[in-house]
């Protein structure tokens, strides 16, 4: 956490926006988590806020004020989740599979029937992908075998569909399995060991900004022609007038009301954010942010260079 | 081949009114229409329904299901994010909720199944709450999804329709091919219409409104959305590579359209045909409806201004074509008279 009393150069909020990591990072938290404020509610009228938050999406500054209030308030550790995730990071993963909440009504046992795999959209793409092996892993209190997993690429190749679950003989539930080991391979830094569990980092900042700051996983503004090519000129039509075709409609594009691209109330967002806090995961994301910090470092490339990397590796 | 009639055992309580409607981050962000059209179908039907409380701390979140299947959140947080969206409903005396997005649906169903299997979650989970937001955990009396009560409505729609499912040049049955979404149908395969094998709630909305229906080879096969693997883009070959699969499968029959009822469904399987057809060379062409654009268009909605096909990538007027809807193709990309412009930050 930057001190208060650090000496930084003062800026004004508006010239925040162009600034890199190594630049933000200079500035105090309070100061930095202030001016992100003042940036995002500049010619706030009452029944409006953050009239200015399309701008402030995907932004290192929006980036790096997350990791400054994540990072206060993981550390605080106040709550009993936050203190429980923080206990399960150094204990065994045999112990994860017995006391996580999902991974312990997750599985019963197994016949190898091999059902699982045989329906499974990831196993047909990928050939090296097999959840029934992950299953077997699971089940073999091997703590050796489940950091292996843990670390590798294909924890990671499942698609949380949910096909291998119907016709189960036994009703284990591999989704929430593999969910719950992907969880656990985050808080123990092994997802750094694979090139799809570095792309968490990525995810954190999208799906995770989203959360933190709209209350939503997803932002009209991330669908970007640029970042989907393969949605094809038709798209980057619509994405042009994303705005204007929403209102056309009756959404509400960062605006109040109930649906698409809606801005939430200040203090909806504030009970949703307790929510979140309150439920352990701010351990997690500010574990993602600091194996990120350490692994940009032994690159020798800068946290800016690295979230664009995890974007586009794989 | 025409799918068959479930058997009534397979057909789950749907409650009849009073709806808590939760919207979708997929819909919300690149479909906007279908989430809307829910609403205006409500209305249509005289449901009663309500989207959030009259306090500004009581709005509607999103569930967490996007980045709860994205491994970023953990399962607490999700059960007070559910829970803090029950008290909210609770807050305006509804005990319904319906969700715009079927792993919302899902979510808000393992969440609900939990309390049943963890002793003393439930008390825990009310103490959090309290602690996070002041609110009591109180458990929805129903979890269904939108699609559920078009299901339940499908006749009382069908008398309100100005089209119906047929080629009116030659009164030939439209061939609809459905999707239902897997978390909607294989999460929780006992509260699928149908089942997760034989769904039925897009197939009774397709028989009801005059069309007939294809079970095709691949027609349960996961379209590929898959969360991370849609959202980093080199995981995307994955996504591409299960629409593909999907559409070589029900391409024999020569469909007029697909027919969906989850929001990354109705995304991709219409927005990747662009790209298989650079892969591939291939251009099927299929338009992908969600239930409620269907539903829209039938009832002589306008296909631009309440619709919003212009946000699909497979053209839909060739349907409407075959269906008799007129539209005037100028008003495609127009802006709603009177929309607020867009100011720069200063």
């Amino acid at each position: 956490m930057k001190g208060d009393g650090a000496a930084a150069p003062k800026m004004l909020p508006s010239d925040l926006l162009s600034k890199k990591h190594e630049e933000l990072d200079l500035i105090p938290d309070s100061e930095l988590v202030t001016a992100y404020e003042q940036l995002r509610d500049e010619e706030s009228s009452a029944g409006d806020a953050y009239p200015n938050i399309r701008y402030l999406y995907g932004t290192s500054l929006e980036r790096e004020k997350d990791r400054r209030e994540i990072r206060a308030q993981a550390e605080s550790c106040e709550t009993e989740m936050q203190q429980w995730y923080e206990k399960a990071r150094n204990e065994p993963c045999t112990w994860w599979l017995k006391n996580h909440l999902v991974a312990k009504h997750a599985l019963k046992s197994c016949l190898a029937c091999g059902v699982c795999t045989a329906q499974c959209p990831a196993a047909q793409y990928y050939p090296e992908y097999n959840p029934r092996i992950i299953l077997d892993t699971a089940l073999s209190d091997n703590e050796q075998r489940l950091v292996e997993l843990l670390k590798s690429d294909v924890l990671w190749y499942c698609g949380q569909c949910s096909s291998c679950k119907p016709l189960c003989p036994l009703g284990n539930n591999l989704m929430g399995l593999i969910s719950s080991l992907r969880f656990l391979a985050q808080l123990k830094g092994y997802h750094l060991h694979s090139v799809r569990g570095r792309q968490q980092y990525a995810m954190r900042h999208l799906c995770g900004g989203n959360l933190w700051n709209r209350a939503c996983s997803l932002y009209f503004r991330n669908v970007t022609a640029e970042g989907h090519p393969d949605f094809g000129p038709r798209h980057a039509k619509y994405q042009s007038d994303a705005e204007g075709q929403m209102v056309r409609l009756g959404a509400n594009p960062d605006r109040p009301g109930h649906f698409g691209g809606r801005k939430l109330s200040p203090q909806t967002l504030a009970e949703f954010r307790s929510c979140l806090a309150s439920g352990g995961t701010l351990v997690l994301w500010n574990q993602l942010e600091e194996c990120a910090s350490e692994d940009a470092g032994a690159s020798g490339i800068s946290i800016d260079e690295y979230h664009d990397r995890v974007h586009r590796e794989g | 081949m025409a799918t068959a009639m479930i058997a009534p055992e397979t057909i789950k309580e749907i409650p009849e009114n009073d709806f808590f409607l939760t919207p979708s981050c997929i819909l919300g962000a690149i479909n906007p229409g279908t989430e809307i059209l829910i609403s205006r179908i409500y209305d249509l039907l005289g449901l009663r329904w309500k989207a959030a409380g009259d306090r500004p701390e009581s709005q509607c979140t999103c569930c967490t299901g996007f980045s709860s299947h994205g491994d970023l959140i953990s399962i607490e947080s999700t059960l007070l994010v559910t829970a803090r969206l029950w008290s909210v409903a609770a807050e305006v005396g509804i005990e319904n909720i319906t969700t715009a997005c079927v792993t919302s649906y899902a979510i808000h169903n393992e969440c609900l199944e939990m309390y049943h299997h963890e002793p003393g979650l439930h008390e825990r989970v009310d103490r959090w709450l309290q602690q996070a937001c002041g609110r009591r955990l109180q458990l929805p009396k129903h979890v269904v999804h939108a699609s559920d009560i078009m299901y339940r409505n499908r006749q009382a729609l069908a008398e309100k329709l100005r089209y119906r499912l047929v080629d009116h040049n030659t009164g030939r049955p439209l061939r609809i091919v459905d999707h239902v979404g897997c978390h909607y149908a294989k999460v929780f395969p006992e509260k699928a219409i149908g089942g997760s094998e034989s769904c039925d709630v897009l197939a009774g909305l397709i028989r009801a409104w005059g069309g007939e229906t294809v079970d095709y080879p691949e027609r349960r096969h996961c379209c590929g959305m898959g969360f991370r693997q849609c959202a980093i883009r080199p995981n995307r070959g994955y996504t591409m590579a299960c629409v593909l699969k999907k559409l070589e499968s029900m391409e024999p029959w020569k469909p007029d359209a697909i027919l969906t009822n989850c929001p990354g469904c109705n995304l991709f399987l219409d927005k990747e045909q662009w790209a298989i057809l650079q892969m591939t060379g291939v251009e099927y062409n299929i338009p992908t409806l969600s239930y409620t654009e269907l539903a829209g268009l039938l009832l002589g909605w306008d296909p631009y201004d309440v619709v919003g096909i212009q946000g699909h990538t497979v053209p839909v007027e060739p349907l409407l074509d075959k269906l008799g809807i007129p539209y005037d193709k100028s008003k495609e990309w127009i802006k709603k008279e009177n929309q607020e412009a867009t100011s720069e930050l200063a």
